[in-house]
């Protein structure tokens, strides 16, 4: 394992009933690092991600937090370390804007009170929803949900954020807000991995994109050669059509 | 002495027969909800083994399928032949283990109208999965409960008077002793326990809904 | 085991005797509750003022107040004022009159589930109100409220037991007649229980038969 990896994921496999979904994924994330991961639907991406959390659990593989092997008898402090952010927000229906950010803080990392408040305020204002700490998810729109579970993610102070897919549920107008904050993030140094269709987010924030097909790794590298000349044929087949239709 | 004196002077009786009803019903409110937790949580998130799940959709066919009143006889004669137990001690067991039959139930969908998402979003947070039950499922639950436990609440003070048939000296019972013991307008001490019941079952909506408001988050009215 | 078979064996064909008359009694009590209900819903629905009122009261109090004193009312009350009725009429109507306040909510509930625009497009093509009603509102009103109705039908035949206490020989009466002959009352209700449990059951199977056969996608969801 070298040594200044983040997140060290190795040789992950998962099979749902003989149905061979990653057949051996390995790949590493330096501090501050994007990497985003593309690919044609049902290529294994999501489950990837999942993997990598536990959310469904590999059948093989290692996968190492910051030196630390992500386990299941260690998986709740481990996924403390790590934000998710899901294509349908999931933000908790019956807790405020405030609340959602302040609960996992207070509950599962013994934050005081004050504290989670002040860091959710803070959050908050990052993605640019100050104004709406009282309102309940259900008063929001997509890409304001989606922020504020970004802001509840960030709150944890995570070592890593993962993002399925997070712009995908919104509509084309909404989706840019949503991007824009990832883009700041991008750039203020967070370590992520995303998951994403937003080629314009690939080529501007990622430090490497990783092209995944049929449970393989097929080819990554930074964006620039991946978009102008990737020796793939598979690879450029996929940018063609993400170029035509996303 | 005619009817309304009657009953002016037999009221008493009345509010101490209401009050029977009253302890009757909160007693197996809980054992029901109490109860009717457990099983719901056994069943959604317990042991998936036929062994444990067989048993518990059984006990809740049977205390479904059978009328309340065969119920009360069969705990009343059932346990008075093995233990000295009350005509209001059986009552109390055999409506709080049917209400947890149809608790259950109530609470089983209410857990089950969450959407799975709240679940896995908190374990991704790192909260454990009773964690996550306690802060985030039951909260929203609850809520998606209330209304169809109100319903559970009103049938049940309308079934308290049935303990009548098992000799408890409850709201009905009491009406039954003041008509035999008077000869007096039976349409009128009738009338009178009626108000008592709607009253009764009134304030307790009055207050369920008073709850439900004041738990009312957006996204949650139905 | 063997003293319970043993009890049925020799009881059993007493017991059944009654089970005509709780079905009869159910059978004719729904029925015409059902068309109590769909009066009471329409005069809440669509009626004016004073049939809005005049219904609602009526829905709040049978729903507000226990079966049992309602059938008390009929029976012990009713007869002070001049009107007599046997213990099995008076039954049906205490039956009738109750079940036709729970049917008519839920008649409404799904009549206002019914998107406002089937009746708007069925007047536009020509239809009076009363076809749009009869041939638009209702097929579709009558398919959603199925599973609630089959709901309130079960309880109904729960609550035929209770038409013991004014001393109407169906199964419940007739297995305490049979208890004070032998003095094994539990035995008896025991059985008595089991026979409810079918019925319930077979009810139960039938009505979720109907809901099936009755599928139209997109107007219920099953
Ligand atoms: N829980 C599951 N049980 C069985 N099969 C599953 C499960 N989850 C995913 N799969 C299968 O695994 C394969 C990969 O799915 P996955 O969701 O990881 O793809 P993806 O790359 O994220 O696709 P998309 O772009 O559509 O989100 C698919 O064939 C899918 O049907
Ligand atoms: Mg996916």
């Amino acid at each position: 394992m070298a040594d200044d990896l983040i997140l060290d994921v190795q040789d992950v496999k998962k099979a749902y009933d003989g149905l061979e979904v990653l057949k051996g994924i390995g790949f590493g994330l330096r501090k501050g690092e994007t990497k985003v991961l593309i690919g044609p639907s049902g290529s294994g991406k999501s489950t990837l991600l999942r993997c990598i959390n536990h959310l469904t659990v590999p059948d093989a593989g290692r996968i190492y937090l910051n030196g630390d092997e992500v386990l299941d008898t260690n998986i709740d402090a481990m996924r403390a370390r790590m934000g998710f952010v899901f294509q349908d927000f999931n933000l908790f229906s019956h807790l405020t804007v405030l609340d959602n950010v302040r609960i996992c803080q207070i509950k599962v990392n013994g934050t005081e009170k004050a504290a989670a408040t002040q860091r959710a305020h803070r959050e908050l204002e990052r993605v640019g929803l100050s104004d709406k700490a009282d309102a309940y998810p259900a008063e929001l729109s997509g890409g304001q949900q989606q922020r504020v579970s970004i802001a509840r993610a960030l709150a944890m102070d995570p070592d890593v954020l993962l993002f399925d897919e997070p712009t995908s549920a919104l509509d084309p107008e909404l989706t840019g807000e949503v991007v824009r904050v990832m883009q700041q993030l991008a750039a203020e140094g967070m370590t992520m991995v995303v998951v994403t269709h937003e080629m314009s987010f690939a080529r501007q924030a990622a430090d490497e994109i990783i092209f995944m097909e049929d449970g393989h790794i097929i080819e990554q590298g930074p964006p620039e050669t991946m978009f102008t000349d990737s020796t793939h044929e598979r690879t450029r087949a996929f940018l063609n059509v993400i170029a035509e239709h996303g | 002495m005619d009817i309304y004196d009657v009953l002016l002077r037999d009221f008493p009786f009345l509010l101490k027969g209401l009050g029977v009803a009253i302890v009757l019903l909160a007693a197996l409110l809980v054992i029901g909800f109490v109860l009717g937790m457990g099983i719901c949580l056994v069943q959604l998130y317990g042991p998936r083994s036929r062994l444990v799940q067989w048993p518990l959709v059984l006990y809740e066919r049977i205390f479904r399928g059978v009328p309340i009143i065969i119920m009360l006889f069969i705990f009343f004669y059932g346990i008075s032949g093995v233990w000295d137990i009350s005509a209001f001690g059986a009552a109390v067991l055999a409506m709080g283990l049917r209400s947890a039959a149809y608790q259950s139930q109530i609470f089983r969908s209410a857990f089950q109208s969450v959407p799975a998402g709240q679940m896995m979003a908190a374990r991704a947070m790192g909260m454990s999965k009773i964690m996550a039950i306690r802060h985030i499922v039951f909260p929203q639950a609850a809520r998606h409960a209330i209304g169809p436990w109100t319903n559970e609440f009103s049938s049940e003070i309308k079934e308290t008077s049935l303990a009548y048939v098992i000799g408890v000296v409850e709201l009905t019972r009491q009406a039954h002793y003041i008509i035999t013991s008077t000869q007096g307008n039976v349409l009128t001490v009738f009338a009178v326990v009626a108000l008592l019941y709607f009253i009764l079952n009134r304030t307790g909506n009055s207050l369920l809904y008073a709850l439900e408001r004041k738990l009312a988050v957006p996204g949650f009215e139905k | 085991m063997r003293e319970f078979i043993e009890f049925g064996i020799e009881w059993l064909p007493e017991l059944l005797m009654g089970v005509p008359v709780t079905l009869s009694l159910w059978v004719i009590a729904i029925t015409l509750g059902f068309f109590l209900g769909l009066v009471l819903c329409w005069a809440r629905v669509y009626g004016n003022l004073f049939f809005y009122w005049i219904s609602t009261a009526y829905v709040e109090l049978f729903r507000g107040t226990p079966m049992l004193v309602q059938m008390f009312f009929i029976y012990l009350g009713l007869p002070h004022l001049g009107i007599v009725f046997d213990a099995f009429t008076a039954a049906v109507i205490a039956i009738t009159l109750n079940s036709a306040a729970y049917q008519a909510e839920y008649f409404r509930g799904s009549v206002l589930s019914v998107p406002k625009g089937q009746l708007v497009a069925a007047r536009s093509c020509g239809m009076t109100q009363w076809q749009a009603i009869r041939y638009i509102m209702l097929p579709q009103a009558l398919r959603r409220v199925i599973p609630q109705w089959s709901n309130e039908a079960i309880i109904e035949l729960k609550f035929t037991s209770i038409a013991y206490t004014i001393g109407v020989v169906e199964i419940t009466s007739i297995a305490s007649d049979i208890g004070s002959r032998t003095l094994d009352f539990f035995m008896v209700f025991l059985w008595a229980g089991v026979i409810y449990l079918v019925l319930t059951s077979t009810v139960a199977s039938l009505l979720g038969l109907l809901e099936r056969r009755t599928y139209v996608p997109g107007v219920t969801n099953v």
